[in-house]
């Protein structure tokens, strides 16, 4: 590999790609900083950055190649890998942070001036920003060869910074198996709504949520208990709350409930979200995020079940009689 | 089988919720009470110095009300759970700013069943059905135990004010930060005082940091109704529980009264709002009798509402210079006593020994069932069994404490209230420490 790098000029760099505005990249990679190691693959439609945690959780970010004004991965002829590298999240999520600082420092001067802006649309640029003035900053990613740092250099308003980042050598990345071929439920819904479910759990201080969905009522429930109590949420189908809803049987696991909490993020700036659980009890939860302009990102989240024993399916089954 | 069960609306759980959130200011466990025609909520705290009720009328406050009641007792239920899971329960929704939806995720209606069989999982168990079609069951577990109520002696309270509780949460802006007393008392015909103090380092050796002391008069117009017979009598209760009621009773924006006799006995503050009757009894100390609650000392320690009665009636004397009280002289007298037992031995004794305070305890609020349909559950604690036999005794009765009041009361012959000089003949500071209630009756203080 260091040979073949060698031949890429220096004004080549293997990997660039430029934004004027980092918010959607920090929105979606901030939905994956549950661990802090992210493994990063680039391939020529986008950045896949996935997280992972103890080999049950698992968060894939793709920033897609429409998210940058300019991207470009210079692959050599002969490589047949893609670039990976595993780096620090925090330090990525901190560097992109700087992007905008003086704009939003600017923007909230002036909504304590004027009311009006601070309960409306704050958070869009609004005309006088410097990126519609048409002196935009750029934020560039850049990596220059196969394990090198990778650089974040921020341009606005005069002001240059530049952050590299160490890279790490990346770990097996096998992720999660999840079986498209042999789902046994998928339900379409808002987002927003299970995140509501959750803070609806949450007050009992649960270890464990339990979700099922069944082919006949209460079709989709998550139920939890803890040491104050229990609490289940029913999603029932009468009122449009589920989009799409098939189940081939009735499907039961159960989760550590602290792992289904840090999708939360995600399911705050998530439009819908795919639910999904295979044969092996492997729940999926694909997020759709739509940024400005129209497009769409996409966030997966991987969730390896509780093994199930005996005790467990009885005391669902108890639950059920309740 | 189900005890009970009722349904509220939207506007019933944020009902129920400011009163669970004033309860959660009182204690950490809730006693629920059910009967055929109420819902009561109680809370009693840790150093039994304050109570709170709220009464849910059942035909006025539920839009569905059925009480079915269990074997042992037809006419009434009661058990005890943890608020915090309550408060979680019936907390505020809210949706989502940034879209539409608002109205999406809020409440459609609450039901909530309790059921207790023998041999069965008891529950609480709360069905909230939101706008959207979301259901969420809740089941939390309680304990069957007899809540605790306290007691108050109305025609014994000669003092009372009303007023509106607006006006009180616009008093209760002016407390100055870190205060821990309100000392209530009317200077003459037309200004009534609420002075707000605190003795937290005054009484440790640090130097004094928290010096301050707020004194906001109100004319006596503000109030609908002002009635104290004695002058000069200054009552002084727990602003944290006091804030708690004021906060709430702002809510209901309804008239709040008080009525009151004397300093260590109970004050008594209530309202009413759309279909719920608040009350709370607050333990009080005050410039008359002032180091009566001696025995408290010993078991107040390290909580914060005992500790504070105790404290407060001993240096309130000092700290009550900045006020313009007008017999000043009088007031180092009774933090003499107790800074120098040697003088006075049988003095300090009492503060010694722990049965008189829980004797006390009990004293001032007294469980009031303790008839016979208790038995049946008597079955959870000794202690409790021990609380409820003596709780056929009544506050008055016990002689141990309101001897020890009297006591203090008469070596403080201030004439902070002349009537007691004017029963006393004798010397007061001649008085042995320790007497009988019926050896001080003469004095006129207690009223039987």
């Amino acid at each position: 590999m260091a040979s073949t790098v060698g031949s890429v000029p220096p004004e080549q760099p293997l990997f660039r790609a430029v934004a004027s505005s980092t918010r959607q990249i920090y929105q979606l990679l901030k939905c994956i900083s549950f661990s802090p190691k992210v493994h990063v693959q680039l391939t020529h439609d986008g950045m896949r950055f996935t997280a992972e945690h103890s080999r049950v959780m698992q968060g894939v970010a793709f920033l897609d190649q429409s998210l940058f004004t300019t991207y470009t991965l210079n692959l050599p002829e002969d490589s047949r890998t893609q670039p990976q590298f595993q780096m620090n999240l925090p330090a990525l999520l901190e560097a992109l942070q700087i992007f905008g600082a003086t704009d939003a420092a600017a923007r909230a001067a002036k909504t304590d001036a004027d009311p009006y802006r601070s309960n409306l649309r704050n958070y869009r640029p609004d005309a006088f920003s410097h990126q519609t003035l048409g002196m935009p900053g750029t934020c560039c990613l850049m990596y220059e060869a196969d394990g090198e740092a990778l650089s974040v250099v921020l341009e606005e308003s005069g002001v240059k910074t530049k952050c590299n980042m160490t890279t790490y050598t990346p770990e097996s990345p096998d992720s999660i198996p999840f079986d498209r071929e042999d789902l046994t439920f998928k339900i379409i819904m808002q987002a927003r709504w299970l995140l509501d479910c959750l803070s609806e759990l949450a007050p009992m201080d649960p270890k464990r949520i339990t979700i099922s969905a069944l082919t006949n009522a209460p079709y989709l429930r998550l139920s939890s208990g803890g040491a104050l109590g229990s609490a289940s949420v029913d999603f029932s189908n009468s009122r449009d709350l589920l989009e799409t809803f098939s189940v081939r049987e009735r499907w039961t696991q159960g989760f550590k409930f602290d792992l289904v909490k840090s999708a939360s993020e995600a399911m705050r700036i998530a439009n819908k979200v795919s639910f999904r659980g295979d044969g092996q009890g492997v729940l999926s939860l694909q997020f759709m995020v739509e940024v400005e302009g129209g497009s769409v990102s996409f966030l997966d989240f991987r969730f390896v079940p509780y093994i199930t024993q005996e005790d467990d399916e009885s005391e669902t089954a108890e639950d059920e009689d309740d | 089988m189900t005890v009970m069960r009722f349904t509220l609306s939207e506007e019933g759980v944020s009902a129920l919720r400011d009163a669970l959130a004033c309860l959660s200011k009182f204690s950490e466990e809730v006693s629920l009470e059910a009967k055929r025609d109420r819902l009561v909520f109680t809370a009693i705290n840790l150093s039994k110095s304050a109570y709170a009720s709220f009464a849910f009328a059942s035909h006025r406050f539920f839009s569905k009300y059925q009480y079915e009641g269990i074997a042992q007792h037809r006419d009434k239920f009661f058990c005890k759970l943890y608020n915090r899971a309550l408060l979680s329960l019936f907390r505020n929704r809210s949706g989502d700013p940034l879209h539409d939806r608002e109205r999406d995720t809020t409440i459609e209606r609450c039901d909530v069943a309790i059921i207790d069989e023998a041999g069965k999982k008891s529950r609480f168990i709360a069905k909230i059905v939101f706008r959207n079609g979301i259901t969420t069951k809740y089941q939390l577990p309680f304990e069957v135990s007899p809540p605790v109520h306290a007691k108050f002696e109305g025609d014994q309270a000669t003092n009372s004010w009303s007023i509106s509780s607006r006006t009180l949460r616009q008093l209760m802006d002016h407390f100055g930060p870190g205060i821990d007393y309100l000392d209530i008392h009317s200077e003459d015909d037309q200004v009534v005082n609420f002075t707000c103090f605190t003795e937290k380092v005054a009484n440790g050796e640090e130097v004094l940091k928290k010096p301050l002391h707020t004194s906001i008069a109100v004319e006596r117009d503000e109030f609908e109704r002002f009635t104290v017979e004695e002058d000069k009598l200054h009552i002084v209760i727990s602003v944290k529980d006091f804030r708690a009621i004021i906060q709430h009773a702002a809510l209901l924006g309804s008239e709040v009264s008080a009525s009151y006799s004397m300093p260590s006995k109970p004050m008594q503050l209530k309202y009413d709002g759309d279909g719920v009757k608040c009350e709370f009894l607050l333990m009080t100390v005050g410039e008359r009798g002032a180091p009566g609650q001696k025995g408290k000392k010993t078991r107040g320690g390290a909580k914060a509402p005992t500790g504070p009665q105790l404290e407060a009636t001993t240096s309130r004397a000092n700290s009550h210079a900045p006020t313009p009280a007008p017999q000043p002289t009088p007031q180092p007298q009774p933090r003499r006593q107790d800074q120098m037992p040697s003088l006075r031995p049988p003095i300090t004794r009492p503060t010694q020994r722990p049965p008189p305070a829980t004797l006390e305890s009990e004293s001032l609020f007294v469980p009031q069932d303790n008839d016979d349909q208790w038995a049946p559950v008597g079955d959870n604690e000794d202690e409790d069994e021990e609380e409820n036999d003596r709780l056929g005794w009544d506050a008055s009765g016990d002689p141990e404490p309101s001897a020890m009041k009297m006591r203090s009361m008469m070596s403080n012959p201030s004439g902070v209230r002349p009537r007691i000089e004017d029963g006393t003949n004798d010397n007061p500071s001649q008085f042995e420490p320790t007497q009988r209630l019926s050896d001080v009756r003469k004095f006129g203080l207690f009223g039987d």
